[in-house]
């Protein structure tokens, strides 16, 4: 679809009343991992490619000077830290409270640890890495442990799902279900309990106090979809009941279940996307920290129902008009403390900070 | 080892200001002049005690050059031309020429009249620093001497603005100055040749960052401007005549009939004066796309900008008018701002740096009274600043992707990056030196750098030198692969040049030697003279295949240019002493026969 001049213009010009800021960069190489390393700093990282390269941003300081907004000019990103990894980077997560990073790449057979470093040196080293035992084309999916000491959650499929510190190497824990069913995405609800999501929509979960897993199969699956989830936790470390948990699947039906019900979601609905069973790799949901029972799309364009706000940035962009196929958005992340701030990414390296107006309730 | 030294001179490590020291083939040259506009005193100007410590710096520079007019790059000129002392040549583009003075003498007069300073520059100094300024055309090579020839290409940034290619003999050094690799509405983007110099060196200032869009810088300054006069309020814009006005303009215009807004724009008239002078400077700088795009509008064609009358800032309801100075420091914009700071529906936007001492710098660091000053210098009252202040930066800098680009273009040998805290520029480093395997210094203020160079030195060789060479035989030779030869290299006056020996000989009137080296032994042998010199003959050419031997009938053997000939006393005939006599050149060949003689003959 190629967009003319006059329609990017339009959306330009209504972005006057649409956005309360707009921020938007082109990095040298797309990413498809939006993570939080600090209240205003992300890392991304290449994807494309045999090298990749691992940045830590620094985002604008304009969006926090508050009331001083402008007498402040700073609308850039600074690159705090960089690093090279010599495999392209599928998912990348951040260990909180350290100034570590776990990444994984495609086909890989290890995870690779990162340090980012403070203020006496700009270099990301690696510092350590964990085997795996296979490889898979997506990658093996992470997750951060919650606990004091430092462990990642891993696995490219189900049985091989394993927590491992990161110190020591050792193996914490490993799920014990015999499935060879891809893993879509998995996290940790608090200290000890986690889920998982299968890429048929099957949801696992676990405890690491005890071995075994309970899995809740979808009530009708189809075979052929993709499903992607994400997870809502209303307060952390706490009770695993005030925890909700969206699944998206790449024919837009969308389940959210109350952790303490997996079995039958409380609400299901049908959006209406573009089924395309090859274009499956990007596509997100997540849930706002701050607004209530607000969440995000991303990776697939969706007509129906109508949403609060759709952000079009990336296609109306001034690289998109003159490339052949639309940018698709690789993945998009929250503020973590600003109710309605998005950062998004897509596949030709750009990358949006955007602050949406709500037209019913901020006129 | 041949090499290129740089120094970047000023004290501390703070960034600000730009003045480079560069020394290759023997000369000497300064890469910009800047002023540090954090200090108030000596440390706002750049060390020169490193070039010399007393006395004028004519002998010791080559040439000075400058490359915009921005103050942190030219503010310290007639410090150092005029105070210290500078009676060489100063180079830079036309429109830097005409544009330096001016802000300058803008400069001058705050810091003096405003802030009361003494050890200070004057308006004379400034002209008679002009006077030695040479202007320069892009892409044109200037010899500044028999030796050392520069040639200025574009670089964007702002007008006038060029980046350096310095040249001596076959060393090159690339300075960017400020430069930016993505076109704006009335600058292209930077551009130089494969030019491949042994060093690149520019600034890093921003080589860490990733740049906002420039969309974006627009829709937020729309967004204001809209939001003001939507309210009712009033928006002023101080700004220098040339360049960022006029894109401001175009996009106030098409954002105007877009939304079909009534409110009234005007351009004072200062700057319409001001500007006319500089557009027709900006149309011969400028190439043919920029021409194009930009000459279509003529700056005054705008349907809904009109020139300003003073009156017209006491008119009720909304507006937005364009103003210089841009510093509100004197004039228009100024006295414009004492009418509409005390309404907080209104506002200010100011496009750019401002001058410490400035009205323009205070706002900005959020000072909400002002003390306003009457004709001379005494306070008349407090001006309280209850409109809403924006500072929004529209200058265009090459960030970290801009850097990979132009050493993409250039393909320098070396690159050297200044003003930047070594630390924080490691990743950058070893990304340059990863990618294109170039060496990436990063200097302290202060400190040399010495990048060593591989020159290639080109020497004429003599036409019989070549022939002779040619007549050798063998295989062609191969342009990529190295062959000895054997010549003399004369190097005259300014000349190099590679002839024969004899030829070199000849020119130095001497007589050539010949080096003959004789060697005797002694061999029982039973046969007559004759008989021993044919086994001799028959042994060597049996064991010396690819050589020339020749048994000549006068009684010796010749391999190559070594001679043999046997002799025996009349007291002992079988004693034969075998005579060797070779020439230098054929020394290995001669110490192996008489090696291989003294083991005897074969029977």
């Amino acid at each position: 679809m190629d967009i003319s001049s006059d329609e990017s213009d339009d959306w330009f010009i209504e972005s006057l009343n649409t956005y309360k800021d707009l921020h938007v960069f082109q990095l040298e190489h797309p990413t498809k991992v939006i993570e939080w390393t600090g209240d205003k700093n992300i890392c991304v990282a290449g994807y494309t490619g045999s090298r990749s390269e691992i940045l830590e941003l620094l985002l604008p300081l304009k969006l926090y000077a508050g009331e001083n907004q402008g007498l402040c000019a700073e609308r850039d990103f600074k690159v705090q830290h960089g690093g090279f990894s010599e495999e392209p980077i599928e998912s990348l997560i951040h260990i909180s409270g350290t100034r570590c990073v776990v990444t994984s790449g495609s086909s890989s057979s290890t995870l690779q640890i990162w340090d980012i470093g403070g203020d006496d040196s700009d270099v990301i080293k690696r510092t350590g890495v964990i085997n795996l035992k296979s490889t898979s084309v997506k990658g093996c999916k992470i997750a951060p442990g919650l606990t004091d000491e430092p462990a990642v959650l891993h696995g490219s499929c189900i049985s091989e799902v394993q927590l491992t510190e990161i110190a020591t190497g050792r193996v914490l824990y490993t799920v014990a279900k015999e499935s060879s069913d891809s893993v879509s995405g998995l996290q940790f609800v608090n200290a000890c309990v986690f889920l998982i999501c299968a890429s048929d929509g099957t949801l696992f979960m676990g405890d690491t106090r005890d071995p075994s897993t309970c899995h809740y199969p979808l009530e009708d699956s189809k075979s052929g979809l993709h499903w992607a989830f994400g997870l809502r936790s209303d307060s952390s470390q706490s009770e695993p009941s005030g925890c909700t948990v969206a699944r998206l699947s790449s024919s837009g039906h969308m389940l959210l279940s109350d952790l303490r019900n997996l079995q039958s979601p409380f609400c299901q609905t049908q959006l209406n996307v573009q089924h395309d069973a090859s274009k499956n790799d990007f596509l997100n949901v997540s849930w706002a920290p701050v607004l209530d029972r607000c969440l995000s799309v991303s990776g697939k364009k969706c007509s129906s129902p109508q949403p609060v706000f759709s952000h079009r940035g990336h296609e109306m962009s001034d690289e998109a008009k003159y490339s052949g196929s639309p940018p698709v958005v690789t993945t998009h992340s929250w503020h973590q403390s600003r109710p309605k701030t998005l950062l998004s990414a897509a596949t030709d390296g750009s990358l949006h900070v955007w602050d949406w107006v709500d037209k019913i309730t901020d006129r | 080892m041949p090499d290129i030294k740089v120094t970047p001179l000023g004290a501390g490590q703070d960034v600000g200001r730009s003045c480079i020291l560069v020394s290759i083939g023997g000369k000497n040259i300064m890469l910009d002049c800047g002023m540090h506009m954090g200090y108030n005193d000596d440390r706002r100007f750049p060390d020169f005690s490193y070039i010399t410590q007393n006395g004028r710096l004519t002998e010791f520079l080559d040439c000075v050059i400058i490359s915009h007019f921005h103050l942190d790059h030219c503010g310290a000129l007639p410090y150092m031309s005029e105070m210290v002392g500078y009676d060489g040549p100063i180079y830079m583009t036309h429109p830097t020429k005409a544009i330096c003075p001016i802000l300058l003498e803008d400069f001058r007069k705050i810091t003096v009249d405003k802030k009361g300073e003494t050890n200070f520059f004057t308006s004379q100094m400034i002209k008679d620093c002009m006077k030695k300024v040479v202007p320069l055309n892009l892409h044109q090579t200037v010899q500044v001497d028999e030796e050392l020839e520069i040639k200025a290409y574009y670089a964007g940034h702002v007008l006038g603005a060029a980046m350096v290619q310095i040249k001596v003999g076959s060393e090159s050094v690339v300075y960017t100055g400020d430069y930016n690799m993505t076109p704006d509405r009335h600058l292209g983007a930077a551009w130089i040749d494969k030019c491949r110099p042994d060093l690149l060196i520019s600034e890093s200032t921003y080589a860490t960052t990733i740049r906002d869009s420039k969309r974006c810088r627009e829709r937020d300054f729309l967004k204001k401007v809209h939001e003001t006069v939507e309210r009712g309020g009033k928006v002023l814009i101080p700004v220098f005549a040339l360049g960022r006005a006029q894109e401001l303009c175009i996009l106030l215009e098409t954002f105007w009939e877009r939304m079909n807004l009534k409110a009234p724009i005007y351009f004072s008239t200062g700057l319409t004066e001001k500007a006319n002078h500089y557009y027709k400077l900006f149309i011969t700088w400028t190439n043919q796309k920029i021409r194009k795009t930009f000459v279509q509008r003529n700056m005054f064609e705008f349907k809904h900008i009109k020139a300003f009358d003073r009156s017209y800032a006491d008119n009720p309801g909304p507006m937005v008018v364009f103003a210089t100075p841009g510093m509100l420091h004197a004039g228009q914009s100024l006295l414009i701002f004492k009418k509409w700071a005390g309404n907080e529906k209104n506002m200010v936007i100011m496009p750019g740096y401002c001058v410490q001492g400035t009205v323009g710098h205070k706002i900005l660091n959020g000072q909400k009274k002002l003390e306003m000053e009457g004709r001379a210098t005494v306070i008349i009252g407090t001006l309280d600043v209850k409109l809403q202040v924006e500072y929004m930066s529209f200058s265009a800098h090459a960030d970290a992707k801009g850097i990979m680009q132009l050493i993409r273009m250039a393909e320098p040998r070396n690159m050297l990056l200044v003003h930047g805290e070594a630390k924080k520029m490691e990743f950058l480093k070893d990304k340059i030196e990863q990618e294109f395997s170039i060496s990436c210094y990063m200097p302290a203020n202060g400190e040399t750098t010495s990048i060593v160079t591989n020159p290639s030195v080109p020497v004429d060789i003599s036409l019989n030198l070549l022939k002779r060479e040619m007549a050798l035989g063998g295989p062609l030779p191969d342009a990529k692969r190295p062959r000895t030869m054997h010549g003399t290299l004369i190097m005259k006056d300014n000349s190099l040049r590679l002839v024969s020996p004899e030829q070199a000989l000849k020119e130095l009137g001497l007589s050539e030697h010949q080096l003959r080296f004789t060697c005797r032994v002694q061999l029982h042998d039973p046969h007559s003279d004759n008989d021993t010199l044919g086994r001799i003959y028959t042994h060597l050419k049996s064991v010396l295949k690819t050589y020339s031997i020749q048994h000549v009938p006068d009684g010796t053997v010749i391999v190559e240019s070594i001679v043999i000939k046997v002799t025996s006393s009349a007291e002992e005939p079988n004693l034969k002493v075998i005579l060797l006599s070779w020439s230098y050149q054929d020394e290995e060949l001669g110490s192996f026969l008489s090696t291989l003689l003294k083991k005897g003959l074969p029977s």
